[in-house]
């Protein structure tokens, strides 16, 4: 359809894009490109954000580097990665795999329990959980004594706390994520399946070798975006445990919390937050590089 | 046969047991609330001691006040990013312009900026331009996921452009078709987007608590937050707030549950 001259439907076309975009764009530049600006600028001061700003050069760099609560709060946060994300994956996989066996109503209904979670908010479910985890009354207790285990502390304890919080956090995750690897199963083609298994291939085989390097892009994709988001809990954490007891649950955005809105040190809560942005940074462009192009660009 | 008979089976109850582990929790939700102080502890599955009291007493003027500020930010929040970000996802997928490309990576960019990360700066930000304690400071920051847009424009770049060229030819601009032609076809993105914004912007937590100190602004996650941090909790009416402030949101779920589903499915959206 080119009934306009071509000069006159590009410019018409760009004034319409300035229009349908702006909102957008600007939405995008302030609220989420400026406070990257910001933090950066920001950072090379000392600011309570009541005095005025005072340049300090590189100083809360040179901080970040030789503080101890920070590389320790660093470190819990990976720990939690480590735990909560090979579990959350195998768990997803091996539920999206069980789906795949079920048929009918009674398998939409079971899809949809484990989905129920997914609707329950972060400070509710920790409410939830913090009074599923009370350690004299619980229910959790109550069950474990049930099966002749005694009273476990959970959030009460510096060994158990990291544990206790990342089991929420799967189970707020863990439907959710198999709904998207059931997805990717639901896309292998039937007759790759079907000759897998012709050739003689017992399910076990037929799954390890066809349809597991098939929805390889996804549960890349699902390995990477709980990679950031388990850097990023901090609601949970927030609620159940503030970060205790004896901070075993304070994870490095909590400590950028801590530093920023408790003790009003804008300069150097913006200079972890970079820090931990090139992070994140990071793991996202691992990312981009596994998964194929065409996905973005199609 | 038989066999896969059997191991369809065993499958099926493994995971009945798995689902029943995952529900009992938010039944004991709604149960408990329905117990009185002295009672919300005790195992029992229909509660011998039930009462509306817990109840009655969470329903309190500020948790009603609570609820209705999350009512409005969330459906404003959805409201005006479908609206935004489906034009923004059409312009991206059907108009020719110069910086098409870069701007498409200024959208892609942003992807990678969670707010966790950027919560402080944020702060700042908003702050500066004075919008602390305003329902304009807790709403705008809310509004520009990209995802949005970039699920809009996949949307469009499969829309049949047919529709549009014969509205054009009516005489429709380019507003005009869109409005009019294009988003009301627009019902299968918008639906798992709707359901996504609305929850996400019901289970935000960290910036309406970072963002505004205003009781009167403040948000039902900040209200239920508060009263546990307080002292003395009153566990009967914690729980029974929580299973109230669930309510909406499970309503949400199940009216759409099969296309939340579906959503999941097509689209990756949280």
């Amino acid at each position: 359809m080119t009934t306009y001259p071509r000069g006159r439907r590009a410019r018409r076309d760009s004034l319409a894009a300035v229009a349908f975009l702006g909102p957008d764009l600007v939405g995008l530049l302030v609220f989420v490109f400026l406070p990257i600006a910001f933090a950066i600028y920001v950072s090379f001061f000392s600011w309570n954000l009541i005095s005025p700003m005072q340049f300090v050069g590189l100083a809360n760099y040179q901080r970040l580097l030789t503080d101890s609560e920070w590389w320790l709060s660093l470190g819990r946060t990976l720990q939690f990665a480590v735990i909560y994300v090979p579990i959350l994956f195998v768990l997803a996989l091996a539920l999206a795999v069980g789906f795949t066996k079920l048929s009918g109503r009674v398998s939409g209904v079971i899809r949809t329990a484990y989905l129920m979670p997914f609707a329950v908010t972060s400070v509710i479910a920790s409410t939830l959980w913090l009074f599923l985890y009370q350690q004299k009354t619980g229910y959790l207790n109550a069950f474990l004594n049930l099966l002749g285990i005694p009273d476990q502390p959970y959030v009460g304890s510096t060994s158990q706390a990291i544990a206790s919080v990342i089991a929420v956090v799967l189970w707020t995750n863990l439907g959710y994520t198999s709904m998207l690897l059931l997805a990717a199963i639901k896309q292998v083609p039937v007759e790759l399946i079907e000759a897998a298994r012709l050739d003689g291939a017992n399910a076990w085989r037929t799954f390890w070798s066809v349809t597991f390097p098939l929805i390889r892009p996804t549960s890349v994709f699902v390995i990477v975006t709980s990679t950031i988001a388990a850097f990023q809990i901090l609601d949970i954490i927030l609620v159940m445990t503030s970060g205790g007891p004896a901070d075993a649950t304070e994870v490095g955005v909590l400590y950028i919390y801590k530093r920023s809105f408790e003790r009003l040190e804008m300069g150097y809560g913006s200079a972890l937050s970079v820090v931990m942005f090139v992070i994140l940074l990071v793991i996202s462009l691992i990312q981009l590089r596994f998964t194929r192009r065409s996905n973005l660009e199609a | 046969m038989g066999r896969s008979r059997v191991a369809s089976w065993v499958v099926g109850i493994i995971l009945a047991i798995g689902a029943i582990a995952v529900v009992v929790p938010i039944v004991i939700l709604f149960l408990s609330s329905f117990k009185t102080k002295a009672s919300v502890f005790v195992i029992s599955l229909a509660p011998d001691t039930f009462t509306l009291d817990s109840l009655a007493k969470a329903l309190s003027p500020g948790l009603l006040h609570a609820l209705l500020n999350s009512l409005i930010v969330s459906t404003l929040v959805t409201v005006i990013a479908m609206f935004i970000h489906a034009m923004a996802g059409y312009a991206l997928a059907r108009f020719e312009f110069p910086f098409k490309r870069a701007t498409f990576v200024i959208v892609l960019g942003s992807l990678m900026i969670p707010l966790t990360t950027i919560l402080v700066p944020l702060y700042i930000v908003v702050r500066v331009m004075n919008l602390t304690n305003s329902m304009a400071g807790l709403i705008l920051p809310l509004l520009f996921n990209a995802y949005g847009i970039f699920l809009f424009r996949q949307f469009y770049l499969d829309f049949p452009r047919e529709l549009e060229e014969a509205a054009e030819l009516d005489g429709a601009g380019r507003f005009g078709t869109f409005l009019r032609i294009v988003l009301p076809l627009s019902r299968p993105v918008i639906v798992p987007l709707t359901v996504a914004f609305f929850l996400g912007t019901w289970n935000n937590y960290l910036w309406p608590l970072v963002v505004n100190q205003d009781q009167s602004l403040q948000t039902v996650q900040v209200y239920l937050a508060n009263q546990i941090s307080g002292y003395n909790t009153s566990w009967n009416v914690v729980i029974a707030s929580a299973a109230i402030s669930v309510v909406p949101v499970f309503v949400l779920f199940f009216f759409l549950q099969r296309e939340l589903r579906d959503g999941i499915a097509t689209t990756g959206i949280k």
